[in-house]
């Protein structure tokens, strides 16, 4: 981290590089600039995951001519594809340095690709295919799955965590604050604020489980996000977290996206 | 004699063929149940998955989405949008244990009084035997298996 974040910085490739400082014992995703390439540490693995690609959509938004750098895990890669896709950031203007996840990350995770396509720290692990939650709702009578659903999203206060924290949730204005669709001043809220959000989720979510990571109440939000994308892979044969492609629900019109079978 | 179970049904149809199709079957006499509420969209396109999720919400036993058939549309490709997200949130509703039947798309036509009143009676009656929609409210009665 040392060398070629203080190369690219000092050589003006990128005005701040966005990497990790220890705090506190932990590693804490920080703004360096060239004026601060005296405090850069020496990269080593860690499992702290923060939404770094949101701290960088904030950034650019800020400063929309600067070139800024990023560290990103397999996940954070993702979602700058994803951010790329729809137009929230320039690939020009985002400078990438890849890590790899320490293997039991990747093994907490259930993370599919626990390593970004250009790798500069670390060993890639060993990816993990399956999902045990999705196995167990798979596996489940689909009628007994409404009850097991309102069960957890029952215990929802409502917090906006999973939105705050997602990196591809880059909406200035969120359908979850729409007083219509989802009334206010109650709890647990509506079940649509939770279908809705799954709605954006398709075809966007990268499966990097932050949400259900911040949610104070547990609500197993990934298996529902990891389920609608892969509809969307099902019927569109569209995939996220890719470079290339968009989103079938981006264009109108479109014949190539068509679901195939009877119309 | 017990009571028949009325369902309440949204119809979502947009405004050049599939409403047109059900002034046609009005203005032909077309006998059709009455368990059928309908809102007026401009196209099949603009309706969202929020608005079919958002009617399941509020007690709706089925939704219908009626547009232009694919090729007919006035906005030339509105409704393969409508495809896309209606087969999407037909799936959403199966994952979340909705009984996916409830929820319809159709294309009809402005000439198609005939179908419109067909897909009425038969819809009714698909979702009068499923009987009373379960409620989508998350309620902490529900955690403690009550």
């Amino acid at each position: 981290m040392k060398t070629k974040v203080r190369q690219l910085l000092e050589e003006g490739r990128v005005d701040a590089f966005i990497a990790y400082k220890t705090v506190h014992g932990l590693p804490f995703p920080t703004v360096f600039t060239k004026a601060d390439v005296g405090v850069l540490e020496t990269w080593q693995p860690f499992k702290a995951r923060y939404p770094v690609t949101k701290l960088l959509l904030a950034q650019a938004r800020q400063n929309p001519d600067k070139t800024f750098g990023v560290l990103v895990r397999g996940c954070e890669e993702r979602s700058l594809y994803e951010l790329f896709k729809w137009n929230q950031l320039h690939p020009d203007k985002v400078v990438v340095l890849g890590q790899a996840c320490p293997q039991d990350l990747a093994f907490y995770c259930e993370c599919p690709k626990p390593y970004p396509d250009h790798l500069d720290y670390g060993e890639a692990p060993k990816p993990v295919q399956e999902s045990r939650r999705l196995g167990e709702l798979h596996g489940m009578p689909e009628t007994d799955r409404l009850a097991w659903w309102l069960g957890h999203f029952n215990r929802c206060i409502r917090c906006y965590g999973c939105r705050d924290v997602c990196p591809v949730c880059f909406c200035t204005e969120c359908s979850l604050e729409h007083k219509e669709l989802i009334p206010t001043g109650k709890l647990p809220p509506d079940t649509s604020f939770h279908l809705v959000r799954a709605v954006h989720m398709a075809g966007r979510c990268i499966d990097c489980g932050l949400c259900e990571e911040t949610c104070p109440s547990h609500i197993p939000l990934r298996a529902l996000y990891k389920h609608v994308n892969s509809l969307v892979e099902g019927i569109f044969q569209y995939k996220t977290g890719v470079p290339d492609g968009k989103s079938p629900f981006t264009m109108l019109g479109e014949e190539s996206f068509l679901p195939t079978g009877v119309r | 004699m017990a009571e028949r179970f009325e369902p309440r049904i949204l119809a979502i149809l947009c405004n050049w063929c599939s409403y047109a199709g059900a002034d046609l079957a009005g203005v032909s006499r077309f006998q059709y149940p009455p368990n059928v509420r309908v809102i007026r969209v401009m196209c099949s396109g603009t309706v969202s998955p929020h608005h079919v999720i958002h009617a399941f919400q509020r007690g709706a036993d089925g939704v219908l989405v009626a547009g232009c058939h694919i090729g007919d549309c006035h906005y030339l490709k509105g409704n393969y949008m409508t495809l896309k997200r209606m087969k999407f949130v037909q799936e959403l509703i199966r994952f979340a244990g909705y009984n996916p039947e409830r929820f319809r798309l159709e294309w009809i036509s402005s000439a198609e009084g005939v179908k419109f009143a067909e897909v009425i009676r038969d819809f009714t009656e698909k979702v009068r035997s499923l009987g009373p929609a379960p409620s989508f409210e998350a309620s902490p009665r529900l955690a403690m298996g009550l």
